[in-house]
């Protein structure tokens, strides 16, 4: 059983494991390959199956539908209108409210971006471990509690640890896009094996569906949002993917 | 609503999005969590929900659900001390004091998900709960002694 559930797939489907524990965030992708934990991520996911307070769900959350998902008409947008789409993929994808979590290799968050003056690795000496969640050291819900998902001003207080309807997670090893350019980002969203195996149309309903990305757009406290808006990112999300995905490397 | 602290549930008049701190302060006279930074910056309101480590500062009592809340109070007695409440004794951490609830309540939840910690393991855990006194040194020896006690039975 236990070897069932590392067996989830960390980077496609499965994306999240829902816990009715609310505070705490779940064990998620492992980024690099096997789904492995490690053996405190383990230890914390054992107490919580055996207690009985974790369920797998392949339902990311129940969250409404926040965007419209209408894909152009095949053929309808050309490769430079796709270009133009990705610039500004590339802008919000490099922003700050993004990239500050999606750091690659290094398992350590990053606080940088106009609220925070100088760009410098994430406080508390945090450390999200192979675990992405902090579970061999100090899990990232341990600050980042999930709130309701009607709770609207939770982030209203500036520096307080944001929080969102979902539980607290660095980005998958392979989604590496803090410092990283155009032209890396690109290559690494558009290839099945980096995105998670995903279309574009599915990355469009990934942003849809997972709330610590609908918080980029909503930050609260004083921080500066992600360029554009969720749904003019869906769509240029759509766009590029109609436009054949094209990379300024190309 | 109604909540469970400490073993024993008690019902609450409370707004739903009042932080789980005030409401064990103010409304339940539970002072063992402090109040320092009121923004999980410092670690002070620590407790354990459900057996992990929250800032209780950053939960709303609306989000609480019906997990089970254990503060310092609840986490040994007097009379039966928790193998870091004795260490931290043993070892006299405490300088002001001020942190040192939160401080009890993190080690104790990181060594029932780590028995056996390394200093740098101990390190990056209990880094996350500031003592301005500095007792980070002290607080890392009676870490791993009361890791030694636990695993000693």
């Amino acid at each position: 059983m236990i070897n069932k559930l590392f067996e989830v797939s960390m980077t496609r489907s499965l994306p999240l494991v829902s816990l009715p524990f609310r505070a705490l965030p779940i064990p998620l992708t492992s980024g690099r390959s096997s789904g492995s934990l490690g053996s405190l991520g383990f230890l914390i996911l054992l107490v919580a199956v055996f207690s009985g307070t974790l369920t797998l769900s392949t339902s990311v959350t129940a969250a409404e539908d926040k965007v419209v998902i209408n894909p152009p008409a095949e053929g309808s947008v050309s490769q430079q209108e796709g270009l133009q789409a990705w610039a500004r993929i590339f802008e919000v994808a490099s922003h700050p409210r993004c990239a500050n979590c999606h750091t690659g290799e290094s398992d350590r968050p990053m606080w940088s971006g106009p609220s925070y003056g100088k760009t410098r690795v994430h406080g508390m000496n945090v450390q999200a471990g192979t675990s992405r969640i902090g579970a061999e050291t100090l899990l990232c819900g341990t600050c980042h509690t999930t709130k309701s998902e009607d709770w609207d001003n939770a982030n209203a207080t500036p520096h307080a640890a944001p929080r969102v309807a979902m539980n607290w997670a660095l980005a998958p090893v392979e989604a590496h896009w803090f410092g990283q350019t155009s032209e890396q980002i690109c290559a690494q969203l558009r290839n099945p094996e980096t995105n998670g195996d995903r279309t574009m149309r599915e990355i469009a309903e990934h942003l849809n569906h997972d709330l610590i990305l609908h918080w980029a757009w909503a930050p609260g406290g004083g921080r500066e949002p992600a360029p554009y808006s969720l749904q003019e990112h869906v769509n240029d999300i759509l766009a590029w993917g109609v436009a054949g995905t094209p990379c300024p490397q190309d | 609503m109604q909540i469970d602290v400490n073993g024993k549930a008690f019902e609450v008049e409370v707004e739903p999005e009042m932080p789980l701190l005030w409401v064990l302060r103010d409304e339940l006279g539970i002072t063992g969590p402090k109040y320092g930074c009121g923004i999980a910056q410092c670690g002070a309101c620590t407790v354990h929900v459900d057996g992990f480590v929250v800032r209780s500062c950053q939960l709303a009592v609306r989000d609480l659900g019906n997990r089970k809340v254990t503060t310092i109070e609840g986490l040994g007695s007097p009379e039966a001390l928790h193998a870091v409440q004795a260490a931290w004794i043993e070892h006299q951490v405490a300088q002001c004091g001020y942190c040192q609830s939160g401080q009890i309540m993190q080690a104790a939840s990181f060594l029932k998900t780590n028995p056996n910690p390394s200093d740098e393991q101990i390190d990056a855990v209990m880094s996350s709960n500031l003592c301005r006194c500095g007792t980070y040194p002290r607080i890392r020896s009676a870490v791993k002694a009361a890791a030694k006690k636990l695993q000693e039975g």
